[in-house]
């Protein structure tokens, strides 16, 4: 994958988790991809994860099946990047949009 | 017709409560998927009472806490109607012993088809759930389970914790739009308490406030009122239906 398409999947992820969690005032600028997700940085919750884990599952076709790997895959925008590419689909959805 | 279109899913929804919950949803425009675990005889006697309204019932042989006999049912349920509203875990049995002559079974199979068979379908209907952001999820519980009763420590175990769960469960998912309550009824007739000591029956009656058992139909009355739009405060909740027994 180029730079260019995984900056597309990031961007992509980053506009899936404002749009799922409607989280209001904050753009995708102000989502650092390296940075936790959860608890410090974005500051999700544990509540946050469920809704997070059907909108990727259902927007790349992965499965997230407990919760060792759900923390994995959330530890960071980089880090989900790198699990969607991982589990194949996020290839496809990436091209889609690049 | 508060239900218009909407999926319902009952377990052990031919029978008693459950019957009656099924014909009082699709009376109101729902479409029903039931699951009874074993009599085939009596779910064809159900879908035969249906008449016209059985078009919109699906009947479904399933061990409701059997994860991989349901989770087929759920993906079968969501591939043909692409949502899942309203879950009512209704499926239960009793093996009604002292504890000291209960049997390692008696205790197990109570716990397994009351307890982890509501365990098994509210995880099942999460996902789909929370992808609509609206849900109810109701589950049938028992005075038992909240004073005890002598005779009944599985099921009263069983169901007390299936009371906690609905709690819990209820905290979790409150900011995703889902409701989960439990409604409790008291003496309702149907075959299984009719399988009640006659005494017993008797000794109930006389503690029942307003002096008679309820029907199948008075429980209908509060769960599809915790399934619909007006009940979205309401979470967490135990409503009981027992003619003021607790």
């Amino acid at each position: 994958m180029s730079p260019r398409e995984q900056t597309g999947l990031v961007e992509n992820l980053k506009e899936l988790i404002i749009g799922t969690l409607r989280l209001e005032d904050v753009g995708p600028e102000d989502i650092v991809a390296s940075e936790p997700l959860f608890g410090e940085g974005l500051g999700l919750d544990s509540i946050d994860a469920l809704e997070l884990v059907v909108a990727i599952e259902r927007e790349y076709q992965v499965e997230i099946p407990d919760a060792e790997v759900g923390r994995r895959a959330f530890a960071s925008i980089n880090a989900l990047a790198e699990f969607v590419l991982e589990k194949g689909a996020g290839q496809q959805a990436s091209d889609a949009v690049g | 017709m508060r239900f218009k279109d909407k999926i319902v899913l009952i377990t052990g929804g031919i029978r008693g409560i459950g019957a009656a919950l099924s014909k009082s949803f699709l009376q109101e425009g729902a479409h029903v998927v039931v699951t009874y675990s074993q009599d085939q005889d009596q779910a064809r006697r159900f879908q035969k009472e249906l008449g016209p309204g059985g078009s919109n019932t699906t009947v479904h042989q399933a061990d409701a806490s059997d994860f991989d006999a349901m989770k087929a049912l759920f993906d079968n349920t969501l591939e043909k109607f692409g949502r899942l509203d309203i879950l009512v875990n209704n499926a239960g049995i009793r093996r009604d012993n002292l504890v000291m002559f209960m049997s390692e079974s008696e205790w197990h199979d109570v716990l397994r088809v009351n307890l982890q068979g509501t365990f098994v379908c509210c995880k099942l209907a999460l996902k789909p759930m929370i992808g609509q952001r609206w849900g109810r999820m109701i589950n049938i519980v028992s005075p038992s389970g909240i004073t005890g009763r002598q005779g009944q420590a599985n099921y009263a175990a069983a169901k007390g914790g299936v009371t906690s769960f609905t709690k819990s469960l209820a905290r979790e998912v409150a900011k995703i739009g889902i409701t989960v309550n439990a409604v409790s009824p008291g003496v309702i007739e149907t075959d299984m308490t009719r399988s009640l000591p006659e005494q017993t029956l008797a000794e109930l009656k006389q503690a029942i406030p307003m002096g008679h058992f309820g029907r199948p139909e008075d429980v209908s009355g509060a769960v599809l009122f915790l399934a619909s739009e007006g009940a979205y405060y309401i979470t967490g909740q135990v409503v009981s239906v027992d003619g003021g027994l607790t």
